[in-house]
């Protein structure tokens, strides 16, 4: 029985015979080629990858050390259009047993990867007791696992925060103490997503921006909407039955909260497709009022937009809570690292070695700082580069330990895309939220069946 | 031709229509040699800094010249194959008289105006069975395969308009069918073989949804792909860049295509008549 | 056989192996996939047995009884004598098995974490990694997320456990284990209700019915008449210039009206001043996406159209048209009464060829808009290609995907035949006249 980890299990003791068998000193070679794609990554991110082949160097002085010759060549690419067009890869390539080793990618590819057997399980390869993995953020831990069973290792981890642009704030009548105080408001539920829409007017009403940039939300589909049904109390997934949940009424009123937005004038009724370039342009140059967007926005602001005086000029914090059922909150979409079923269990085992290598915490904090993600594990805030990096610490601090993840479940793609259509249709005045709701609900049903549990 | 009616009239309403192409591709010109500040419409420095990506990596980026030769590769590839094989099958069906002929040339009539990009999906598992997927070779042969109705159907159209007489009189001196076709029929359809081949290494050399698709890897990357990845990366956005690479990846087309106007008026007139 | 005959098959053999292989199964594979629910996630080439915890819980509302479900599916790890035999025939070590067989027989564990916890905890610990991610397997005592690769290895293993099952339960429970792919009409009955398929309906005869008439036929009419009317050198230029959208590789093409479009772009540049707020013109509304989405086609439709019409309008005899003239007809007249009427055919010819490619086109769109903003300018071909290819969730939906892709074929197919009869194909086959 168990055929699987037995096979496992045997190549694992024919290696470790193998290198038991040679007297200690006496070299034996092993060549081989270790593939790394990483997806969504541009020159910034380019530590995703490289960080396999500074521990591939490790790797292999280690070896060095034991008397044994290791020769990993890292082949890296994160040169992709887009993140179709890296999964397309990913996938074809799978299906053609030609895979990379290593991949990087969202974890809600977890689960239909899995399902298809086109990754391994890495905690059948690495101990996430043993540092560095046991330093790891538990919640992050859990957004790479599914079924119960840990597939991949974070890569990194970010946040969506909400923005305020504070000049503004401080015309219409926050005092320097109010805007300090204002992340922690939001944090314990006094300051709601009501008080958002009011604020924007304000700032619109007095003239500092122009009509329909009060609220300035982000301008295409991303999980960042989520966000808004969690304010209002929503739940994404059942955690007993392990089923996605539609809660009608939650859902409602975030529909209902942009169209609220829409009529009150403070954003645009045409605002979802507006080019990304134009949106950081305007939000960090103080065109808008309240924005919402991620950590990683940090590098923009201040690199191409040229905002010098971030920590003065914006204020962050939880996105608010919608009302009494719901709290303040952020989702964080965590990149992981993934052991594809190319090559032998051995190649496997060697790539799972270097993915934890790679997690160490000052390794990882290259990634974190040059990119302006957030950290993976406890440890980073005392690596020198991550602790004196002002955004990387505070938001850590302040986001972080409140991040929930979207669910790794198959059935959550369809639910998404439902679900967007209806906030789509509703903020631009297609549907009533309440005709999209109806809407939303009879798709569900069509779709995914008995996977979701309506309320 | 007519002298009887004015020109200037329909001369100013086809110069407003044309407006929007010559601004794009004069500008597609200028703004690889020139520095314009964002929202201004003229040039204000000229630079060759645009061009850099010929003598050094972008970064993240693959080898320009590797690309350039597998573009090279992929294009000639596929003229060299749709030209041999549309050429036989063209005689053949023009020509021979072979059993099926009439459903023979009524499949190439369909499949020549069929949507043969929906079924990629399908292509992509044939290749990956083969063992082609993600090779050039593998592309080429796809390529060449999507072509071929067109190709045979054009290269019909040019045998049929050889007249027969020279056929005749070289199979009364006694040379062999094949010999009539190599020595005699082919040099008649000459301009259509060119017509045919500048077409095939021109859609060829712009192909981008297949290599995107069917050969993703880095080492059989071609133009196309490249072009638009330099484009996805949105935190490195430089237009006047695109546009050199562009520029770059157009001139062979463009080139081609003032040798060869003529002859491809016909093909992209639908093909329809040798 | 004839001579003729002979050489004809050697000639026409390399065509029909291409066109066999890469473009006639393709069709047939794509009806095949369309039947089935085929995803990343079921894999192509079929699946193994799995089961998962959610699978479990789904069973336990379907008549498995609870304690059954509890034996497979309840996590355990056991240090017994048939588990460290089969560590010992797997080759364990030695010296660690003995320690557990003398100290620990007879121990329990919850779950792999805690047993490979109490492992790295013993005297002869496994020394690395490695060692003790394979030794810990061959103490599990459960089925739960083990991966299969036959239904028969799954089989035997549920027998092994005893875990009363009826022989129907097995069945039951093994075609749930299922991760590959099923027959299904799912895809066309999904096709049917889903809202979103009226929109792609919607936006797919926009946009044929719009670049067609407005462009590919329509300015493809102007440009041929309007060439026809000018000088040949000045004809010529602008032929040439209406060429250069067609042969442009696509990607640059398009690149060119992103720049013309962009918010820091040509059009910017020039309304700024005027006073017109800067925006992306391209995907600022509806609108505007469908405004560009037809230029962009339209641009590069146009030349086929102008160059078929334009030697149908050279064929017409000079003698015509300078007659009219003595008669005293104005141009609108002479394009009216001699020129239109010659072109019918051709305008036929063009409609629905052009028609047909429109029609399972989707680059440009796929390059320009993606289908944005929202999906306003998704037509069917591309939603086709994004469900089965290109997907920001990393699930492809391959038999979707084909499904739809299944309709174009098939109108595809439907528009080739009315084409046939547009050829006058009984003209084109006509007989070879040497027969040898």
């Amino acid at each position: 029985m168990l055929k699987t980890s037995l096979k496992r299990a045997l190549t694992g003791f024919f290696v470790l015979a193998t290198a038991a068998s040679l007297p200690f000193g006496q070299a034996f070679a092993r060549d081989l080629t270790i593939q790394v794609w990483a997806g969504g990554s541009n020159v910034a991110d380019a530590y995703r990858v490289d960080a396999i082949t500074m521990a591939a160097d490790i790797l292999e002085r280690e070896a060095d050390i034991r008397g044994e010759e290791l020769n990993i060549t890292v082949e890296t690419k994160y040169d992709f259009d887009g993140w179709g067009g890296f999964k397309q890869a990913v996938i074809l390539a799978a299906e053609a047993n030609n895979a990379p080793h290593i991949v990087v990618t969202g974890h809600g590819d977890i689960a239909p990867w899995s399902q298809s057997g086109l990754i391994r399980p890495i905690e059948d390869y690495v101990d996430f007791d043993s540092w560095p993995l046991n330093d790891l953020f538990e919640n992050l831990i859990e957004i790479s696992s599914y079924e119960g069973v840990i597939y991949g290792v974070p890569q990194d981890a970010e946040s969506r925060p909400f923005f305020g642009w504070i000049p503004h704030l401080k015309t219409i009548g926050y005092s320097d103490a109010d805007i300090r105080a204002m992340p922690g408001k939001v944090q314990r539920g006094e300051y709601t997503l009501e008080d958002v829409l009011n604020d924007a007017k304000k700032i619109q009403d007095a003239g500092l921006v122009e009509a329909g940039y009060g609220w300035y939300p982000r301008v295409s589909k991303g999980g960042d909407y989520w966000q808004f049904y969690q304010s209002y109390g929503g739940e994404m997934l059942d955690s007993s039955s392990g089923k996605l949940v539609f809660d009608k009424a939650a859902m409602q009123k975030v529909y209902e909260f942009f169209a609220k937005a829409v009529e009150m004038g403070v954003t645009r009724k045409n605002h979802i497709g507006t080019p990304w370039d134009q949106w950081y342009s305007e939000v960090a140059s103080g065109k808008a009022g309240l924005w919402h967007g991620g950590t990683w926005h940090y590098a923009r602001y201040t690199g191409k937009e040229g905002l010098k005086d971030f920590f003065g000029s914006v204020m962050f914090s939880l996105i608010p809570a919608g009302d009494s059922n719901g709290k303040a909150n952020t989702i964080t979409h965590p990149l992981v690292y993934l052991v594809t079923n190319r090559g032998s269990e051995d190649d496997a085992a060697i790539a799972a070695q270097l993915i934890t290598i790679a997690s160490e915490p000052r390794i990882n904090t290259l990634h974190a700082i040059k990119s302006a993600h957030l950290g993976i594990a406890k440890s980073q805030q005392s690596v020198p580069l991550y602790a004196n990096d002002r955004w990387a610490s505070e938001a850590t601090v302040r986001l972080l330990p409140y991040a929930s993840a979207q669910p790794n479940h198959t059935g959550f793609s369809p639910y998404f895309d439902a679900m967007w259509k209806g906030l789509e249709a509703s903020w631009t005045g297609q549907k009533s939220p309440a005709q999209a709701i109806a809407d939303v609900e009879s798709e569900l049903k069509v779709q995914l069946g008995g996977d979701i549990i309506i309320r | 031709m007519s002298q009887n009616f004015k020109n200037w009239p329909i001369l100013t309403g086809l110069v407003l229509a044309t407006v929007p192409i010559v601004l794009m591709y004069s500008y597609l010109v200028l703004d690889t040699v020139t520095d314009t500040k964002p929202g201004s419409i003229f040039p204000n420095s000229f630079t060759l800094e645009h061009w850099r990506f010929l003598y050094e990596d972008i970064e993240g980026k693959a080898n320009i010249w590797q690309v350039t030769l597998n573009t090279l590769v992929f294009a000639s590839s596929v003229m060299l194959l749709v030209l041999s094989v549309s050429s036989t099958a063209g005689y053949a069906l023009s020509r021979l008289n072979i059993p099926f002929r009439r459903e023979f040339l009524a499949g190439v009539l369909i499949l020549h105006a069929f949507p043969s990009i929906t079924l990629i999906i399908a292509i992509f598992l044939i290749l990956q069975l083969i063992g082609l997927y993600n090779t050039l070779i593998g592309v080429i042969i796809v390529m060449t395969s999507l072509q071929l109705p067109l190709g045979i159907w054009i290269m019909k159209g040019f045998y049929d308009s050889v007249p027969w007489e020279i056929e005749m009189a070289g199979l009364q001196d006694g040379a062999s069918r094949f010999t009539v076709w190599y020595r005699l029929v082919l040099p008649q359809v000459r301009p259509g073989i060119i017509a045919l081949g500048v077409f095939s290494f021109l859609s060829g050399w712009g192909e981008y949804i297949l290599p995107t698709v069917l050969a993703p890897a880095n080492n059989v990357q071609v133009l196309s792909g490249y072009l638009a990845s330099l484009i996805a990366d949105d935190r490195n956005f430089e237009f006047n860049l695109f546009k050199s690479v562009g520029l770059f990846y157009a001139t062979p087309v463009v080139i081609m295509y003032l040798f060869f106007q003529d002859k491809l008026m016909n093909i992209y007139g639908g093909g329809t008549k040798g | 056989m004839s001579l003729s005959a002979k050489l004809g098959y050697v000639f026409i053999a390399p065509a029909l192996v291409l066109v066999a292989v890469f473009f006639l199964t393709p069709v047939v594979l794509t009806g095949i996939f369309s039947f089935t629910n085929m995803s990343t996630a079921t894999g192509i080439t079929g699946g193994a047995y799995q089961i998962t915890p959610s699978l479990l819980r789904d069973l336990s509302g379907n008549g498995f009884e609870k304690k059954t479900l509890d034996t497979i599916g309840t996590e355990s790890y056991q240090v017994s004598q048939a588990t460290l035999q089969v560590a010992r025939e797997a080759g364990s070590h030695l010296d660690l098995l003995s320690e557990l067989e003398a100290d620990h027989l007879g121990s329990n564990f919850k779950n792999r974490r805690e047993f490979e916890r109490f492992l790295k905890k013993l005297q002869n610990r496994p020394r690395s990694t490695r060692e003790l991610k394979s030794t810990s397997p061959h103490f599990k005592k459960s089925l739960i997320n083990e991966r299969f690769e036959t239904e028969i290895d799954l089989r035997n293993s549920l027998v092994e456990m005893q875990a009363n099952l009826s022989e129907e339960q097995l069945n039951t429970l093994i075609q749930a284990a299922y991760t590959g792919w099923i027959w299904t009409t799912d895809n066309f009955h999904k096709m049917v209700i889903l809202p979103e398929t009226k929109q792609i309906l919607f936006n797919t005869i926009i946009y044929v019915t719009f670049t067609l008439l407005l462009f590919n036929v329509g300015f493809a009419l102007v440009l041929a008449i309007a060439t026809f009317y000018l000088p040949k050198g000045q004809a010529g230029v602008f032929r040439a210039l209406w060429l250069l959208p067609r042969i442009s590789p696509s990607v640059l093409y398009v690149v060119l009206w992103k720049w013309l479009t962009w918010d820091t772009g040509f059009l910017n540049a020039i309304l700024n001043p005027l006073g017109v707020a800067q925006r992306n013109w391209m995907l600022d509304t509806t609108l505007n996406a469908w405004f560009f989405v037809v230029l962009i086609n339209g641009f590069i439709g146009a030349s086929m159209g102008m160059i078929l019409f334009s030697s149908a309008i050279t064929a017409i005899p000079k003698p015509l048209l300078y007659a009219s003239e003595v008669d005293g007809a104005n141009r609108w007249q002479q394009i009216r009464f001699i020129i239109l009427p010659q072109l019918k055919w051709p305008i036929l010819f063009v409609t629905v060829y052009q028609c047909l490619s429109l029609l399972t086109s989707f680059e440009q769109i796929l390059l320009s808009t993606d289908g944005g903003p929202g999906s306003s300018t998704e037509v069917w071909a591309l939603a086709a290609y994004h469900s089965a290819l290109d997907n920001y969730w990393g699930n492809l939906q391959y038999g979707y995907g084909a499904a739809l892709a299944l309709v174009l074929v098939i109108i595809g197919v439907i528009m080739s035949f009315i084409f046939l009869r547009f050829f006058r194909f009984q003209e084109l086959v006509r007989q070879p006249r040497i027969e040898q």
